[in-house]
C-alpha cells in the first residue's frame, strides 16, 4: 500500500507525517503545476469546480509515480465536495489506473475506522502519537503563517518574514517528534519577532472570507496573502486548516460556540446553512464590518454553489455594515494580471475611504 | 378581502406547484401564478450573479409578481427526503430575493427540512396556515385536500416502444419550462422520437437502479435523475440514447452528468450532454438534436 492524497496548502506536510507514522509508504503528488491543472481539466466535467479538477490532477500525477492507494475526503452535501470521490474514482478507472480509494467521511468514528485500515502493524498508542504529531504540525504552521501575514506589510526588508517562514516550514516538515517540532516552532516565532518593522505604519486590514480550498492553496489564489502583504495590507484569513479540524472534526466547544455566534450574525441575511462555508462568508463579513476592518475579499472557485449564494447576498451586507467587499471567483482561466488589477483597484478604494473617513 | 399570494412558476413549482396552489386556495387565499417564462423573464432574471438559468428564471418570475400580491410563497425547501438535500441555491433563494429586491412583500419562507425530521412538513403546513390566520386542524385538512387533488392529477404517459426512444434526463424545471428547454420534447417528438423523462420513472424504479451507485447521491433531484437514467439504460429494453440536459453552472449536474455518461458509455448507449443558458441559440440547439437523432437512426439500421 503506497498512499497518496490531494494537496491543499501545506496540508501535505501533516498528512505525510500521519501516514508515515502509521507505517505506510507515502507518495506526495508533485506540487500543483500547469501540468496538474491541464490533466485535471482534460478529464474532469467541464463545469466541475476547480478543487475537483486539481484533486484529479494530483491523483493522476501521484498514481503515475507509483502510488496505489488514494486517501481522500467524503461528505454529505449539499456542497459537491461530498461526491467528488465517487466521480473521480470512475474517471481514474476509465483512464486505466489500478488503485484503491479510501474515502474518509467527516465523522470521527469513521476516521478512526479508516485509519485502522491504513495503519500497518501499529498499536493504538503509536496511532495516537502519529495523529498527535500531525495535528501539532498543522497548528505550528498555521500559527506561523498568521504571524507572517501580520508582519509582511510592516517589515523593513521585503521578503524577510517569507524567508523565515519557508525555512521554518522545512524544519517543521522534517521534525520527527513533538519536542523537535516545538523547538522549530519557537525558533521560527522568535525569529519572526526579531524582524525589523517600519515604525508608524498603519496598514490596511483586510479579511479574507470564502471557500477553504481557494483560500489556502496559494497556487490557485495567485499567492493572495503574499500579494496583499506586499501591497501593504494586513491579511486576516478567516479559515486555516486547524480551524477546520477543530471545528468540524473535533467539534471543540469554543469553535461550536463561535460558530453559533457567527450563525446568529448571518441569520438576518442567510437563514440557513447552504453547505460549504457560505454562511461563514456572510457572518465573517458582518463581524469584520463591526470590528472596523477596511475591507473584505471573498474568494471561491467558479461555480461553487454555497459561495454563489453568499455572493448574491454580500452586496446587501456590505451596504448595511458599511464595508467594501470584493468577490473573486477563481478558475483555470484566472490570470495574474486580472487579479492584480482588481486587487490594486480595491486597495486604492480602501485607501481613499480611509482618508475620507479621517477627514470627515 | 382575500389575501393575494404570489406563486412564481419556477424551480420546484414544476414538482410541487399544483399542490401548493391548491393548498393555498383551500386556506382561503387567492393565488396568483405567473405565466410561462418569456424572454422578458430572462432579462429580469439577470439580477442574480453567476447562478444557473433556472434560478435566474425564478428571480425573473418574482420580479413579475411581487408588486401585485400581498405575500410571496417562496418556501425554503431544504430537504424533501431523509439524508438528502435540494441544491444550495434553492435553500438560499429566499435570502437572495430579500437581498436583491427592495420593497418585497412578506415572504412565506417556512423551512421544510425532512433530512432528519419527518415532522417538518406538518410544522411547515401549520406555520403557513398560521400566517394566513388558520388553526392547525384546518391547515392540515387543507393540505390533505390538496394532496388528494394531486394524486388524481397525476397521469403518467407511457410511450409505446415502436420507434426510437430517448431518455431525456434533466431537472423538471429545465425540461418542462419551454423557454429554458427550447421546447425540446416537442422538437424530439416532431422528429418522430418517443421521449421518456425522469418523471415517467417511478420513485421505486429509480431508487432500485440508483442502488448500483457506490455512494448514495445526496441531492434529491440528482438522485432521482441518475436513478431514472440508470433504470432506462439498464433495463431489458434499454432506450436508444440518452440526452442529459442541464443548465450552465448547475453544480450537482456537473457531477451527475458525468456519472450518467460514464455509465451509458460502459453499456455502449449514446449519451449527449446539452447545456443551456440565457445565450443558447435555437439554431445550434436544433442542429445538435438533429445530429444526435440521425446518429441514433443510422445506428439502429446498421
Amino acid at each position: 500500500m503506497i498512499v497518496t492524497f490531494p494537496h491543499m496548502g501545506d496540508m501535505s506536510i501533516a498528512l505525510k507525517e500521519l501516514f508515515t507514522g502509521l507505517g505506510r509508504q507515502v507518495v506526495l503528488p508533485p506540487p500543483i503545476s500547469k501540468r496538474t491543472l491541464e490533466l485535471g481539466i482534460k478529464y474532469s466535467p467541464e463545469t466541475a469546480c476547480l478543487p475537483f479538477k486539481i484533486n484529479l490532477g494530483n491523483f493522476i500525477e501521484a498514481l503515475e509515480q507509483g502510488a496505489n492507494t488514494i486517501v481522500t475526503c467524503g461528505g454529505v452535501g449539499p456542497c459537491r465536495l461530498g461526491y467528488y470521490a465517487e466521480i473521480q474514482q470512475g474517471i481514474l478507472k476509465n483512464l486505466g489506473f489500478n488503485f484503491d480509494m479510501i474515502v474518509v467521511e467527516p465523522d470521527i468514528v469513521d476516521i478512526i475506522k479508516q485509519l485502522h485500515r491504513v495503519a500497518f502493524k501499529r498499536n493504538f498508542w503509536e496511532v495516537y502519537l502519529a495523529f498527535r504529531l500531525a495535528l501539532a504540525k498543522i497548528h505550528a504552521m498555521d500559527s506561523i503563517q498568521r504571524k507572517v501575514n501580520m508582519i509582511r506589510p510592516r517589515e523593513v526588508s521585503v521578503g524577510e518574514s517569507d524567508f523565515i517562514w519557508r525555512q521554518t516550514v522545512d524544519v517543521i516538515d522534517a521534525a520527527e517528534n513533538l519536542s523537535t517540532l516545538r523547538t522549530a516552532w519557537h525558533k521560527g516565532e522568535s525569529e519572526l519577532d526579531e524582524v525589523k518593522l517600519k515604525s508608524g505604519t498603519r496598514p490596511l486590514r483586510i479579511g479574507v472570507v470564502g471557500e477553504i480550498y481557494v483560500m489556502l492553496e496559494s497556487s490557485i489564489n495567485q499567492n493572495l496573502d503574499w500579494r496583499l502583504g506586499n501591497m501593504g495590507v494586513e491579511v486576516y484569513k478567516t479559515m486555516y486548516l486547524s480551524d477546520y479540524i477543530n471545528g468540524h472534526l473535533f467539534r471543540k466547544r469554543e469553535y461550536l460556540k463561535k460558530f453559533k455566534y457567527l450563525a446568529d450574525l448571518a441569520q438576518p441575511y442567510l437563514g440557513h446553512y447552504v453547505g460549504g462555508h457560505g454562511i461563514k462568508s456572510i457572518a465573517h463579513t458582518v463581524n469584520m464590518g463591526q470590528e472596523k476592518y477596511d475591507g473584505i475579499i471573498h474568494v471561491f472557485p467558479f461555480t461553487c454553489m454555497p459561495e454563489i449564494v453568499a455572493k448574491n447576498i454580500l452586496p446587501k451586507v456590505s451596504n448595511d455594515v458599511d464595508i467594501p467587499v470584493l468577490s473573486l471567483a477563481f478558475d483555470e482561466q484566472s490570470g495574474e494580471a486580472g487579479i492584480v488589477t482588481r486587487l490594486e483597484a480595491f486597495i486604492d478604494l480602501l485607501r481613499y475611504r480611509r482618508v475620507k473617513h479621517h477627514l470627515a | 378581502m382575500t389575501i393575494r399570494i404570489g406563486l412564481p412558476r419556477g424551480l420546484l413549482y414544476y414538482q410541487y406547484g399544483s399542490i401548493w396552489e391548491k393548498f393555498l386556495q383551500e386556506l382561503g387565499a387567492e393565488v396568483v401564478v405567473t405565466g410561462d417564462t418569456s424572454k422578458a423573464t430572462l432579462n429580469c432574471g439577470s439580477g442574480l450573479d453567476e447562478v444557473c438559468l433556472p434560478a435566474k428564471v425564478y428571480f425573473g418570475h418574482i420580479n413579475d409578481l411581487y408588486k401585485q400580491v400581498d405575500y410571496l410563497f417562496t418556501p425554503r425547501i431544504i430537504s424533501v427526503a431523509a439524508g438528502q438535500y435540494t441544491c444550495p441555491k434553492i435553500i438560499g433563494m429566499p435570502d437572495m430575493l430579500r437581498s436583491n429586491i427592495d420593497n418585497l412583500p412578506p415572504l412565506i419562507d417556512v423551512n421544510l427540512n425532512l433530512r432528519q425530521n419527518s415532522r417538518s412538513l406538518y410544522q411547515a403546513i401549520i406555520t403557513v396556515g398560521h400566517m394566513l390566520g388558520k388553526n392547525a386542524i384546518s391547515s392540515l385538512y387543507a393540505w390533505y385536500h390538496a394532496w388528494q387533488y394531486r394524486r388524481m392529477d397525476q397521469a403518467i404517459r407511457y410511450s409505446k416502444p415502436n420507434g426510437q426512444r430517448i431518455g431525456l434526463i434533466g431537472h423538471p424545471y429545465i425540461i418542462y419550462d419551454r423557454q429554458i428547454s427550447m421546447n425540446i420534447i416537442d422538437k424530439l417528438n416532431h422528429f418522430g422520437i418517443d421521449v421518456i423523462t425522469p418523471e415517467m420513472i417511478s420513485n421505486r424504479q429509480a431508487a432500485i437502479a440508483a442502488k448500483t451507485l457506490g455512494k448514495k447521491i445526496f441531492w434529491s433531484n440528482g438522485d432521482h435523475m441518475a436513478g431514472a437514467a440508470l433504470a432506462l439504460i439498464q433495463s431489458g429494453q434499454p432506450v436508444d440514447g440518452l440526452i442529459f440536459i442541464t443548465s450552465f453552472t448547475c453544480g450537482p449536474d456537473a457531477l451527475i452528468g458525468e456519472l450518467v455518461s460514464q455509465r451509458a458509455q460502459a453499456l455502449n448507449i449514446p449519451c449527449m450532454l446539452l447545456t443551456v443558458d440565457e445565450h443558447t441559440a435555437e439554431a445550434g440547439f436544433v442542429t445538435r438534436l438533429e445530429a444526435f437523432t440521425d446518429m441514433l437512426i443510422r445506428r439502429k439500421q446498421s
